[in-house]
């Protein structure tokens, strides 16, 4: 193994460095399939809850879903970006940027203020996201997917890798199989990860057990249409209207209060039921 | 549409053989001189053998084409026999060198014109006679050769009147393209009546094969039938384009224009060298614009769309001045998610990388977009439900919910709910107060714009309308905000 070369000099907005204790990095693909980011936020949240430091990219997709999942699960998480501290890419992600560091958690840089993305810019802080974590965790990446980089860079630096499987069907798989037969960890929960870390005190029940609040509590709500939707593949109002035999006005009507109460979401062209109540996406 | 009255005098006076044309004629005007002297050599009648000066006034009006042959043939003729030409009538024709008098361009536009003008008789081509006899009150004179004109202004013989077409409008106009025809799509078609309902603007998002034109093409048959004012406007339109048929000139069918993506701004809104003619959102006007792959049209032709949304109509300033134009269509837009088509489908994978989704997104978002009320999500209908037997409503079943609830709007504010400014909004669809509650949570959770949020709110008072309800009603509200695209990038 080389020598690692030495971590860069880093901007930070936010608290840096974070409370003392182990950090994984979560990272994966941009556009995520409903699996992929479900499982970057209950992983984010279970680990933050057990007092992991969530290291991510602050990118759309999985790593959005791992910063918000560890600030639900009251954590703190450190977003490495690859632009300047203060130019926020993508732009959409302003707020989640001011909640990361309103959460007690860290934007971080190592290029100057005011650096706007590049792409050569992004294999950098790929790697520099390795080198402030222990672990590595990637959550659906296609083939040449920038969460190869990180992981690349973690075996570099001597880190555990760890990669969540999913479909043989989904190209989002390719990459993520691929780390497991080339030996890195498999992540089935929390656990899992707790474990790569070292981490000894027992803290969850149940790590990627579905959330108590889901289904049940809204049927008793009100609203039982939320338990004809999945949570990973999305139902469009037709199809859901045909399943459940309504007038699909009252379907439509129905969804935008459910997803008023958090309960769904939209996704491309359908609804998916959302992991949790009450939460407000960005 | 207004038309442009040319008065043609001649003189003849002793001197020289000569014939002159004078008063800002073009090029292709001076033809005319040519035309009109052969038709009238080979009509077998005499050109005057003295200094001939025909005036076309008023001069500052650039004058082209072919469609004043008759009348400087008559004046002519009429100059020189010292004769006046008949009261309060008006000529249209182009002259072939036999004296055949041949079609010419936007004679029922000339003739609703010249009739609101007070003009009680108008002589046309024997082809365009039907078309003329469209207008209530005027006496068309149905004119095949200059010979048989002559005869007719002479008091030789007379040509029979056109009968006045006395147009009904036909309510049992059939529907071309049936919305029962359609398989699933429930979503959709429930957008496509509440648009109809309210004359809201469409976006259809889906990927290819979905069956967004197919739901497009369904539009024009949920609308209420034309009435013969509308008719005759669709109707000028294609009269000014020489489209109309010569025979059963009225068609009482709602336009359905669908514009390839490559077209040019001109033939879009309009264009052309000289005076302007009408583009494909006149054509379109009383009817449906479709624009399929409408990030794929060219973003400045996009742009100049805002104009006509807005007011209806459209006006294009060209070297030969300035002219408005009908534009009062239903704006249907279909588009794919991204340009493979797949982005955010569960079942199949994309190929773009985000950054050309959102380029690509980017391009439909922006101030035409937001003037869209209603964007509605198209998928690929499972197999399944397309084998089975569409189950569908019929189109005229829909179109009479979509006539009761114009008639409320029309009856309650004048206008189609589409229409209505914030202001006019707040007067006449006032929300119930959990319906205001809902709205404002909502605005408040997703950060909705101003527009966005009097887009919702427009729409509630369609679906209230549709339900035949004075009130507008939480669920009307939240059935409202249903009607919206995710960014996929986001």
């Amino acid at each position: 193994m080389s020598a690692a070369p030495p971590l860069p000099q880093l901007r930070t907005r936010g608290r840096w460095p974070p409370p003392p204790g182990p950090r994984a990095a979560i990272v994966g693909s941009r556009r995520p399939s409903p699996y992929g980011e479900a499982v970057a936020e209950q992983l984010g949240s279970e680990l933050a809850a057990a007092g992991v430091v969530i290291v991510s990219g602050l990118a759309l997709g999985v790593d959005a879903a791992a910063h918000r999942g560890a600030l639900h699960g009251g954590g703190t998480t450190v977003a490495v970006m690859g632009t300047g501290v203060d130019v926020v890419y993508p732009p959409s992600h302003a707020g989640l940027a001011d909640e990361i560091v309103a959460g007690g958690g860290a934007l971080v840089s190592q290029f100057p203020d005011g650096a706007l993305p590049r792409r050569h810019n992004f294999p950098a802080r790929n790697y520099t996201m390795a080198a402030i974590s222990d672990v590595v965790v990637v959550v659906e990446a296609a083939q040449g997917s920038g969460a190869l980089i990180t992981a690349e860079a973690a075996v570099e630096l001597g880190k555990d890798v760890l990669a969540v499987p999913g479909s043989i069907f989904s190209p989002l798989s390719v990459g993520t199989h691929g780390l497991i037969s080339d030996g890195a960890g498999l992540v089935q929960n929390a656990r899992d990860v707790l474990a790569a870390l070292r981490v000894e005190r027992e803290v969850l029940d149940d790590p990627l057990a579905p959330p108590a609040s889901a289904g049940f509590e809204l049927a008793r709500a009100g609203d039982g249409l939320v338990l004809h939707l999945s949570e990973t593949m999305a139902l469009s109002a037709s199809e859901l209207a045909r399943k459940v035999q309504l007038p699909v006005a009252e379907v439509v009507g129905r969804l935008t209060s459910l997803e008023l109460q958090g309960a769904v979401r939209r996704h491309g062209s359908g609804y998916l039921r959302a992991l949790r109540r009450g939460k407000t996406r960005a | 549409m207004e038309g442009r009255l040319i008065e043609v005098q001649a003189h003849a006076a002793n001197g020289d053989v000569k014939f002159f044309l004078i008063g800002l004629a073009t090029t292709s005007m001076k033809e005319a001189k040519d035309r009109v002297r052969a038709a009238i050599v080979n009509s077998g009648l005499h050109f005057p053998r003295r200094r001939i000066t025909v005036n076309l006034a008023p001069p500052e009006v650039r004058k082209s084409g072919a469609s004043l042959d008759l009348a400087i043939a008559i004046v002519v003729l009429l100059a020189s026999a010292g004769k006046a030409p008949p009261p309060r009538s008006a000529f249209l024709g182009e002259l072939a060198l036999d004296g055949t008098v041949r079609h010419v361009d936007g004679v029922l536009v000339a003739a609703r014109w010249l009739r609101r003008r007070g003009y009680r008789t108008l002589f046309v081509p024997s082809a365009d006679a039907d078309e003329a006899a469209l207008v209530e009150g005027l006496e068309v004179v149905p004119c095949a050769h200059l010979g048989s004109v002559v005869d007719h202004v002479l008091g030789r013989e007379p040509i029979p009147a056109a009968p006045p077409a006395r147009p009904q409008p036909d309510p049992l106009q059939a529907i071309e393209h049936d919305l029962c025809e359609v398989h699933g799509q429930e979503e959709a078609k429930r957008a496509l009546e509440i648009a109809a309902a309210g004359g809201h603007h469409v976006l259809m998002s889906g990927p290819p094969g979905a069956g967004k034109t197919m739901l497009a093409r369904c539009l024009p048959g949920i609308l209420p039938p034309l009435t013969l004012d509308d008719a005759l406007e669709v109707a000028q339109v294609r009269s000014l384009l020489g489209e109309l048929p010569a025979r059963g000139p009225l068609d009482w069918a709602r336009p359905f224009r669908a514009p390839h993506h490559g077209v040019s701004m001109a033939g879009l809104v309009g264009g052309g060298s000289g005076v302007a003619l009408p583009g494909e959102i006149s054509r379109a006007s009383q009817g449906v614009l479709f624009l399929d792959e409408m990030a794929e049209f060219n973003s400045s032709a996009l742009q100049a769309l805002r104009q006509p949304l807005e007011s209806g109509r459209v006006t294009i300033t060209r070297s030969g001045g300035s002219v408005v134009y009908p534009a009062r269509f239903m704006l249907v837009a279909a588009t794919n998610p991204c340009p493979c088509g797949w982005a955010g489908d569960s079942r199949r994978a994309c190929r773009c990388t985000p950054a050309i989704v959102d380029a690509y997104q980017r391009k439909l978002s922006g101030p035409l977009v937001d003037r869209i009320d209603i964007k509605v999500t198209v998928r690929r209908v499972a197999p399944s439900v397309l084998s089975g037997e569409p189950q569908g409503e019929a189109s005229a079943q829909v179109r009479d919910r979509v006539i009761a609830a114009r008639g409320r709007q029309l009856q309650r504010q004048g206008c189609l709910n589409a229409l209505l400014k914030p202001a006019r909004l707040r007067r006449e669809a006032e929300l119930e107060p959990p319906a205001r509650r809902a709205l404002e949570r909502w605005a408040e959770q997703q950060g909705l714009s101003a527009r966005g949020f009097h887009r919702a709110w427009r729409v509630a008072r369609t679906a209230a309308d549709l339900e035949g309800v004075d009130a507008v009603g939480e669920h009307h509200v939240l059935e409202a905000l249903g009607y919206r695209l995710q960014d996929v990038a986001a």
